[in-house]
């Protein structure tokens, strides 16, 4: 593999985490920066949540005073940000593979086709994705349509404005769950019923009064083997402990899982079963030179932490490139 | 190319593109049909596929919305030698030989198959004992390449798997074949060679059945006339067979249930591994897909006919068959498993292969109970159905020297293929340099391609099948809602109706926009 073009710093993700650190190290004075989107536009997750008349503000900036916010409005808060900087962005940009030990990332887009970039150090500022029905082991039953992710929801009602089922049931309690029943209630659902294999809600008290606001779900959590879904061409329900819950949609919410491949697929080590990163020291992973910071690292983060995050991970960066001692006290960020 | 047969779907929504709709007989011509066939799976396709090779009327008719969509999807996707099948039965014999004539097959319809080779192994007493009674078998089957090994010869090859192995059998001709490019390819050979195509189109009813011509009775309440009609319908073929009142046979739907494993997986096992087969079932088997992924299965559970839920998944089975396969490959419990799946096998009590001609009435071939080697046997199969058709149904064969017997270059799958490393070819059109499915590193122009493709395929699944987008380890998260905005774009159908598998599948329930549309400035 021979690199095209070479960089100081290579940032892969343009959400939160990726931003974050592209505007640290530019701050710090890093020469030469770009920063790898597979999407069309900046932002990450938080893009997907649209501005909306009676919508939902679902991010918190702890940084303003606890305001929250618009995700879309802090998308472009931080597109605003990133623009100020001399980062090369590269959008609509999939990395397809990675040579580790050389650092040389091989892009593909429509305009340049597939062109290797190297740099004297990447970060993976990857995200996560909510795990499949499969992953986590319980879920089973049939495959009918309108089995949704809380990505594919937001990309029908805030994307296209479209509502997908009246009757939603949402597998995962955690705040994603309480979110989305909020987010499908002001859309014109009817309350959500939100199902989970453990007796209490893993959403915190004060998220679900905020989410009350909206929308009052019913919770049915009990220690159950396993959730089959029901329906031939379309969802019709669910068979949960022996009791049949009707629905015309499931969201699959919750349960992040880091999108760790490219590590896998570069031979950088990854705990294979939770795909974690495995975390040298300093954000550092186990091959040299390699950095990875926000939901990538696993846990359950919220945007304004992976923007902190990323700029974290700068300075471990910035002290990598200067050949400065590093700062052996390692701590695995966990909320 | 050009495509000479006609290709239509009984799609009824208004919003549904008008020249693919199946409106009117007349769309169809005039004249009776030669011969019709219902169910386009592998078998209802090969044979229309050899058909087509000949100059005859010859019409496909099923009622998914995808050819290939029912039993033909959920499979092992093994291209079997035939090693352990049972001796001197017509099933052997086909799929004996279609395994020598798949290399071929799979070049000229551009079919990604790939001979990795199958190693069964023994790992108790009892089995070691039975691991005779197979080789000789595959002696009797004709399968005469394969090799006795001692454990330590089969951990050589195979070093991952259970160090409890005691001896093994290498089979170096057992394959690996994408299952669903398989039906497309004989479909879409068939359809341009003149082969009239029919999707959506339930057959509801069948008149004058004794007669020269027959009458076809569709759902949509049109009648298609053809002088022989061949029941194939799988799964359906029983119900089918009660409309014309054919000889009685039972099926008893068998199902079998699969793990996916990432494509991390792979590396660690280059062969098919198989235990040794019971009265029953082959077992639980490690199969490496062509696809790059691993997959563990099947599980054998029988089922009423008309149970709904043969297809599902249960958490059960799943932990059955990583039990099972771990025995096997004791590392698969460290490896993620992305997805499930399960397959119905077409069994019929009366016997597999259950192939009757005049079945009650002149013109009329019935055949079933094709189980899971089906998917081996279907070119072999098809041939032997023409055949029959030719000395007992009368059907008169002239050679098409006009048709072709091969797919494009272009037609491989970009999966396969890697359109996007293709500097000229994004140059020229630069959405093969768009990547949209993540995971499979599919691009834009691959799922247009297929748009584009003569079977015009329209649904969300037959999109996945063809081009892998949505089958990753996300299964779906990220490109879910792309390719139906691209289907809905390219083909001109509203968003909120795109379907999975055809209407009554839309990924909108309410047909509602929701009530706060407006953005906020």
């Amino acid at each position: 593999m021979i690199a095209t073009k070479h960089f100081n710093v290579l940032i892969i993700g343009a959400g939160p985490a990726g931003i974050g650190a592209a505007i640290a190290l530019s701050k710090r004075g890093i020469k030469s920066i770009a920063i790898i989107e597979r999407n069309d536009k900046l932002g990450g997750i938080p893009s997907f949540y649209k501005k909306k008349k009676g919508g939902i503000r679902t991010f918190v900036r702890w940084s303003r005073g606890g305001i929250p916010v618009f995700g879309e409005d802090y998308a472009k808060w931080l597109e605003k940000q990133l623009v100020k900087t001399k980062v090369q962005i590269e959008l609509q940009s999939q990395v397809c593979n990675i040579d580790a030990k050389k650092k040389i990332l091989t892009l593909v887009n429509n305009e340049k086709r597939e062109v290797n970039y190297s740099a004297d150090a990447i970060i993976m500022a990857c995200g996560s994705r909510e795990e499949t029905p499969a992953e986590r082991g319980w879920l089973a039953g049939s495959r009918p349509v309108r089995v949704l992710f809380t990505k594919q929801l937001l990309r029908l009602l805030d994307g296209n404005h479209l509502l997908p089922m009246n009757n939603p049931l949402i597998i995962g309690s955690d705040i994603i769950g309480y979110a989305v029943a909020a987010k499908l209630k002001a859309a014109g659902a009817s309350d959500a019923i939100i199902v989970d294999n453990c007796s209490k809600p893993k959403c915190g008290f004060f998220e679900r009064l905020y989410f009350r606001m909206w929308s009052n779900p019913n919770y049915k959590g009990l220690s159950a083997k396993s959730i089959e879904v029901i329906g031939n061409k379309t969802v019709t329900g669910v068979m949960f402990n022996g009791e049949n819950i009707t629905c015309d949609g499931i969201v699959v919410c919750g349960v992040l899982i880091p999108n760790s491949e490219l590590a896998l697929n570069g031979n950088i080590k990854v705990e294979l079963h939770s795909r974690q990163l495995v975390v040298v020291k300093d954000y550092q992973l186990s091959e040299s030179g390699w950095f990875a910071t926000g939901n990538m690292l696993g846990g359950f983060h919220g945007a304004e932490w992976c923007y902190f995050n990323g700029q974290r991970v700068a300075r471990a960066v910035t002290n990598y490139l200067s050949n400065k001692p590093m700062n052996l006290e390692f701590k695995n960020e966990k909320r | 190319m050009n495509v000479s047969g006609k290709m239509f779907y009984s799609w009824s929504d208004k919003d549904f593109d008008e020249s693919l709709k199946f409106i009117d007989n007349e769309q169809l011509g005039d004249m009776p049909y030669d011969i019709a066939i219902i169910g386009a799976g592998v078998v209802g396709c090969a044979l229309a596929y050899k058909l087509s090779m000949y100059k005859l009327r010859v019409l496909l008719i099923d009622k998914n919305y995808d050819v290939g969509e029912a039993t033909s999807k959920g499979n092992s996707a093994i291209v079997h030698t035939g090693f352990d099948a049972a001796v001197d039965t017509l099933e052997s014999e086909l799929v004996t030989k279609a395994s020598r004539e798949w290399p071929e097959l799979a070049k000229k319809l551009k079919i990604p198959y790939e001979k990795c080779g199958a190693l069964l192994i023994a790992i108790n007493d009892e089995q070691n004992t039975q691991l005779d009674k197979v080789y000789e078998k595959a002696l009797k089957n004709g399968v005469t390449d394969i090799q006795q090994l001692s454990a330590e010869q089969a951990l050589e090859l195979e070093p991952k798997i259970t160090k409890n192995v005691l001896r093994g059998i290498l089979i170096p001709r057992e394959s690996i074949a994408d299952p669903f490019s398989t039906s497309i390819a004989f479909a879409e050979v068939a359809l341009t060679n003149g082969v009239d195509i029919l999707l959506g189109t339930e057959i509801i009813g069948i008149e004058n059945a004794d007669d020269k011509i027959k009458t076809l009775v569709t759902g949509c309440d049109k009648r298609i006339d053809t002088k022989i009609i061949v029941n194939v319908a799988g799964m359906g073929s029983r119900k089918l067979a009660d409309l014309y009142e054919g000889e009685s046979f039972d099926i008893n739907p068998r199902r079998g249930q699969f793990l996916i494993f990432d494509k991390y997986s792979r590396s660690a096992i280059n062969r098919i591994l198989l235990p040794i087969p019971t009265a029953k079932t082959k077992g639980v088997l490690v199969i490496p897909t062509i696809f790059g992924n691993l997959i563990a299965g099947p599980t054998a559970e029988d089922f009423a006919i008309n149970d709904n839920t043969v297809t599902d998944s249960t958490i059960e089975g799943l932990q059955t068959l990583l039990d099972g396969a771990s025995k096997l490959y004791p590392g698969l419990y460290e490896q993620p498993v992305i997805g499930t799946y399960s397959g119905v096998r077409c069994n019929c009590s009366q016997g597999s292969y259950w192939i009757r001609c005049n079945d009650n009435h002149p013109g009329i071939l019935t055949v079933s109970g094709i189980r899971s080697t089906g998917f081996t046997s279907s070119p072999a199969l098809a041939e032997y159905l023409i055949s029959e058709l030719h000395t007992k149904l009368g059907l008169n064969l002239e050679v098409n020297s006009a048709a072709i017997d091969s797919r494009s270059e272009r037609s491989w799958p970009g999966w396969w293929k890697r359109p996007y490393s293709n500097y000229e070819l994004v140059k020229e059109s630069p959405e093969f340099g768009r990547i949209i499915c993540y995971c499979e590193q599919i691009s834009l122009g691959e799922i247009i391609q297929h748009l584009d493709s003569p079977l015009k395929p329209r649904t969300l699944d037959a999109i996945k099948r063809r081009t892998r987008a949505q089958t990753g380890r996300c299964q779906g998260f990220d490109c879910m809602v792309t390719v139906a905005e691209i289907i809905s774009n390219h083909c001109n159908i509203p968003l909120n109706k795109i379907t999975k598998r055809g209407p009554g599948s839309e990924i909108i329930s309410t047909g509602k926009h929701t009530t706060s549309t407006k953005v906020v400035k």
